[in-house]
């Protein structure tokens, strides 16, 4: 039983057909790629093969808790999504406002395997019922807002005229959820009503009046007939509209969306949405009507498009905002990123992250032991780096000292961390690139690093060693990535992304213990995307060489405090950069906490980054970061 | 009779496609894969995005599939296997394969999508570099054969086939092929990871099933071409004509689903610049050299 | 005859095709569809000259203006402000000069129609095979001179267009 299913008798024909749909999975992962790598999973090998838009998936597969932002995003993902469409959950219960799991199973591979039979058994059973239900939640609604042609910047909920030139607003459709979302987003350029119309030309002639214009200069407009003040010409007669004589939304199509079946569900197809906004195109007109044409007067371009933002290559050109997250392929899971377009060229962008801010203590107390817990499980991406730092800032504040064993049993962890933490950026980075090869062969290599032990490590060293050869030696790898996404020196640059400009920003430089075990920090200097993807994979090299110096891997226990009180701070080279945590110890409890991540400030880059690239570039220097959403604090 | 026949070989040489494009994908051999994928997506919803421009939405998908069919027409697998031997068959060739780019044109604006739309832009771009490099290599190999037939092209290649005689066209016209079926690394318009499908991205069910055929035919299609325009056609020793033509053209389709998975994808700025600076240069030298070969050695 | 009338059937069919769709261009709203009905009006006479056994200007026809009528598509929506398809931008304008314009042309086309001498009747067409080779012929002998002029204009044109479409850009800027 499936409660996507689609809508029929599941007899004769329609059994066969749900029989190939349960062999052939193909699935949308929620958050993404990413997190289901770092939670050591291989979906793919597991029977579901993964696809990019959500109109070609059949599975949404949900990957540990997220968040209810994300929750949101996720729900738009199902609504588009073609019946018949099931929900696998693996390892959560709260869903909210999506509907209740299909198959629910734990976060493990064995998990996914056992989940995804059930699966297969539930839509060669129940891919088709009688009588079916349409999903509905309150993100899924379209909005009416009015907005002027001329100036974008007013917008109101009530139709009526612009405050500024006078002329009557015009409808056009936003998400209900796009307020909430992202309160920030000023509706600017963007959101044009695009009409295809689709069988009505006429409907705009009715309430049209008579005015006179000059044909010189449109901007003449009098009920009177006369000459131009401007140029005395006389004026020509035009039927002026009363340009909301029309309703978009009565013209358009959604409720014809599904030709071929009967229940009416208006769900799907039919929203605008954080997710991952097909109908992000929702445009707005910019009313050629009145400017309109005498009879004898040529419609000038330049008229219509003065007020349009201009690109740097001076074609106006209505400029777009396009969603890329939470959940697109290829960047990191989570990320909400919206680009505008201007054609091909990104003319703007708005990033943020839509995962849960991790609440720190601020004068409230935690024990030592749930404050470890939080800040870990805050990074999937990372979770030893943070328990470490969590750890280390109270030894700080407490005053102790761990002796060198356990130091080096934690870097040899950390050390371990960096190796899966920059395998899952390359497969990830691989997706992005379109380079199959990297994503599968990354993604493999990442899970089994993820709980080896220091032998097995080792021994893995051959198979690490002729991936970097292999990609360094890739045809194309060096024209797609060389000169993208170039940095100049900058403070605010972390970890790799800083050392690929020449900074020598390491917090392990400045560990006597790193130091001891030989540690130099490794830089290159031509700060793009390329030098990006090199210091990584020369970091992966190196951390095998330093877990082999540490010569131990040791899963932290974190040290007692007792009841100490004081104030301490630390720093730990996360596999993103140098995350910094002050806290202040009040018998044996935290009590406030500051925490600043690499990921906080590399988001800022987005802007500089994407600006006037082309849309491909722009996603490549985004990825190239190796942002993690989870970490960043806003 | 013919065409029933050719019809049925394009389905199955339709199938051997989707089922290496998947052993190129995971390295595995999975027979069934192709046919449950189809019939499940038969059996799927076919959503109709908000406000498309129904008729180009509608017509996208078969359009590509009529446009890849109908290139097929003049392609001879045998000396008598050939739908129509036109006079004008090269140049037909072309003049199908061309509605590909309507086709894709239409789907990008069709469904009112971001992702959608840009993809059929970028395929504008794409195929109208691309397209000079199928047509320049396809006059020099017309000019050894003295003819636009089909069938005059094959035998005109007895002696030597045209991957030796004019090498430099054979690569070309290659990566054309591949930029034309946007096969992947020059898979810019139904890029994944940029454009979540692209003009693909809003086809579900029957649409989808119709458009991932048409691409399929299409690749085979190619393939086809390549085949008769540069390896002999059907001509081999020891084997029948209609063997030579399946092994070769599977052969060729093999290579060129393999480079996909094993590349990045192209930059949009360097594909393009790859066409117009290199290749279209290069396409005039081989035709040059062509000429002064067929001068030289008549 | 009836294989006269199948012809005249064919040809008949794609020329109304041809002058509906160029209708088609000026009824609709949207930049996209106006290009591709242009594009199927061309593709018609296309058919039409295949209809009339001349099947190399008929498939040449066919090919060239799928891949110009599409880069119209593309400049016709970055120019005239139409990507995301605006839908409500009236194709007409300059209206009671076009429709003299037009009558006068299409007045002067059927009385060339009418009145040139087109001399006897064909009686049969060379095969598709034979008119390749004597539009070859044609091509590269008596008419090279015009064609090659032709085409050096044309060309000479895009460039001196492209060129004056730039320079007010960097007057501009200075």
């Amino acid at each position: 039983m499936i409660v996507g299913a689609r809508q029929g008798k599941l007899s004769g024909l329609r059994q066969l057909v749900a029989k190939a749909m349960a062999r052939d999975l193909t699935g949308f992962l929620v958050p993404g790629i990413d997190i289901a790598h770092a939670r050591g999973l291989d979906v793919e090998a597991a029977g579901v093969r993964l696809v990019a838009s959500p109109r070609h998936a059949s599975v949404l597969l949900v990957v540990g808790d997220i968040s209810p932002a994300l929750r949101n995003a996720a729900a738009v993902i199902y609504a588009q999504m073609a019946r018949p469409r099931a929900l696998l959950v693996l390892g959560t219960d709260d869903l909210s406002p999506l509907p209740s799991a299909d198959v629910t199973a734990e976060l493990s591979q064995p998990g996914l395997i056992d989940g995804i039979a059930q699966l297969r058994i539930a839509f060669a059973e129940g891919a088709f019922r009688p009588e079916v239900t349409d999903f509905d939640a309150p993100m899924l609604h379209v909005r009416v807002e009015y907005t002027c042609p001329m100036h974008p910047e007013v917008v109101q909920d009530e139709p009526g005229s612009c405050p500024k030139c006078g002329m009557t607003l015009e409808p056009r459709e936003a998400s209900a959820n796009d307020v909430d979302s992202h309160p920030h987003e000023t509706h600017d350029h963007g959101s044009h009503s695009h009409q295809h119309e689709a069988n009505d030309h006429q409907s705009m002639d009715h309430a049209a009046s008579e005015e006179y214009t000059c044909p010189m200069h449109p901007e003449v407009v009098q009920s009177e007939p006369g000459s131009c003040p401007k140029c005395g010409m006389t004026l020509e007669p035009r039927k002026a509209k009363a340009s909301k004589a029309h309703d978009h939304a009565s013209t358009d199509q959604s409720d014809m969306n599904h030709g071929d079946m009967d229940h009416g569900d208006m769900d799907h197809g039919d929203m605008d949405h954080s997710g991952m906004d097909h109908s992000g195109m929702d445009h707005g007109d910019m009313d050629h009507g009145d400017m309109d044409h005498g009879d004898d007067a040529f419609m000038s371009m330049i008229d219509v498009t003065k007020d349009l933002p201009r690109s740097s290559d001076g074609l106006p050109m209505d400029w777009i905002d396009v969603p890329f997250g939470p959940f697109f392929p290829g960047l990191p899971s989570g990320l909400l990123l919206t680009l505008t377009l201007d054609g091909d060229t990104v003319a703007g962008s708005n990033a943020g992250t839509l995962t849960d801010n991790v609440t720190l203590p601020h004068r409230s107390a935690l024990e030592p032991l749930s404050f470890v817990a939080r800040l870990s499980n805050m990074e999937p991406l990372a979770p030893l780096a943070y328990h470490f730092l969590a750890s280390q800032a109270m030894e700080n504040a407490a005053g102790i000292d761990i002796t060198t064993t356990a130091a080096h049993g934690r870097i040899g962890a950390l050390e371990r961390e960096r190796i899966t933490s920059h395998l899952g950026w390359l497969a990830l980075f691989g997706q992005q690139m379109g380079f199959d090869w990297l994503l599968r062969r990354a993604a493999t290599m990442q899970l089994k690093f993820r709980y080896a032990n220091d032998q097995q490590i080792m021994a893995l060293k051959p198979d690490l060693a002729s991936l970097i050869k292999r990609l360094r030696r890739t045809p194309l790898l060096k024209s797609r990535n060389a000169g993208i996404g170039r940095l100049a020196q900058d403070n605010a640059l972390r970890g790799p992304v800083a050392r690929a400009v020449g900074i020598d920003n390491d917090a392990r430089s400045t560990n006597p213990v790193y130091t001891a075990l030989g540690f130099k920090a490794i830089s290159r200097d031509s700060g793009d995307s390329m030098a990006r993807l090199q210091v990584r994979l020369d970091e992966l090299s190196q951390s095998l060489a330093l877990i082999d110096a540490a010569g131990t891997i040791e899963l932290p226990e974190p040290t007692a405090i007792g009841s100490a009180t004081g104030a301490g701070e630390a720093f730990v080279e996360t596999p993103r950069g140098a995350a910094h945590l002050y806290l202040t110890l009040e018998k044996g409890l935290v009590v406030t906490a500051q925490l600043e991540t690499p990921s906080t400030h590399h988001l800022t880059l987005i802007d500089t980054l994407t600006k006037q690239q082309s849309l491909g570039d722009a996603l490549l220097a985004v990825g190239s970061l190796d942002l993690s959403p989870w970490e960043i604090r806003q | 009779m013919t065409t029933a026949l050719i019809l049925l070989l394009l389905a199955v040489g339709a199938y051997l496609v989707a089922v290496i494009e998947a052993w190129t994908m995971n390295g595995r051999w999975q027979l069934a894969a192709p046919i449950t994928a189809g019939i499940a997506l038969l059996g799927r919803e076919s959503i109709v995005p908000r406000k498309p421009d129904r008729v180009f939405f509608e017509v996208a998908p078969v359009l590509l599939l009529i446009s890849a069919l109908l290139a097929a027409t003049v392609l001879p697998l045998t000396p008598g296997l050939i739908i129509t031997d036109l006079a004008t068959g090269v140049l037909f060739i072309n003049a199908a394969l061309v509605y590909v780019l309507v086709a894709l044109l239409m789907a990008g604006w069709g469904p009112n999508g971001a992702y959608a739309m840009i993809g059929g832009w970028r395929f504008l771009g794409q195929l109208i570099a691309y397209a000079m490099l199928i047509v320049m290599p396809v006059t020099a190999v017309a000019m050894r054969a003295e003819s636009l037939l089909t069938t005059q092209i094959v035998t005109s290649q007895a002696d030597l086939w045209n991957i030796l005689y004019q090498p430099l066209g054979f690569v070309l016209f290659f990566v054309a092929a591949m930029a034309l079926a946007f096969l992947p690394p020059f898979d810019l318009t139904t890029a994944t990871s940029e454009l979540a499908g692209g003009v693909e991205a809003e086809y579900s069910g029957v649409r989808l099933a119709v458009f991932r055929l048409g691409r399929l035919v299409l690749v085979i299609t190619l393939a086809a071409t390549i085949v008769v325009f540069y390896l002999g056609g059907w001509q081999g020793p020891w084997l029948p004509p209609w063997a030579w033509s399946a092994i070769k053209i599977l052969a060729v389709t093999a290579l060129m689903l393999l480079a996909g998975p094993a590349l990045p994808r192209v930059r949009e700025a360097d594909l393009l610049s790859l066409c117009w600076k290199l290749g279209i240069p290069l396409a005039l030298l081989n035709i040059f050299v062509v000429g002064l070969q067929v001068l030289v050695w008549p | 005859m009836a294989m006269i009338s199948a012809q005249t059937f064919f040809i008949s069919f794609f020329g109304l095709a041809a002058v509906w769709f160029g209708i088609v261009v000026f009824r609709t709203h949207s930049m996209m569809r106006s290009a591709l009905a242009l594009l199927f009006s061309q593709t018609a006479i296309g058919a039409m000259f295949i209809g009339m056994q001349a099947e190399f200007l008929g498939v040449l026809q066919i090919m060239m203006m799928a891949t110009e009528m599409s880069i119209m598509a593309i400049f016709m929506v970055m120019f005239m402000m139409d990507p995301g398809g605006l839908g409500k931008m009236d194709m007409t304008h300059q209206k009671r000069r076009s429709v003299i314009t037009g009558l006068v042309a299409f007045l002067a086309i059927v009385a060339v129609a009418l009145f040139t001498n087109w001399g006897t009747l064909a009686g049969s067409v060379p095969d598709s095979a034979q008119q390749i080779e004597d539009l070859g012929l044609e091509l590269m002998g008596r008419s090279m001179l015009i064609f090659e002029t032709a085409g050096l204009t044309l060309l000479t044109a895009m460039i001196a267009a492209t060129a004056v479409a730039v320079e007010p850009l960097k007057r501009n800027r200075n």
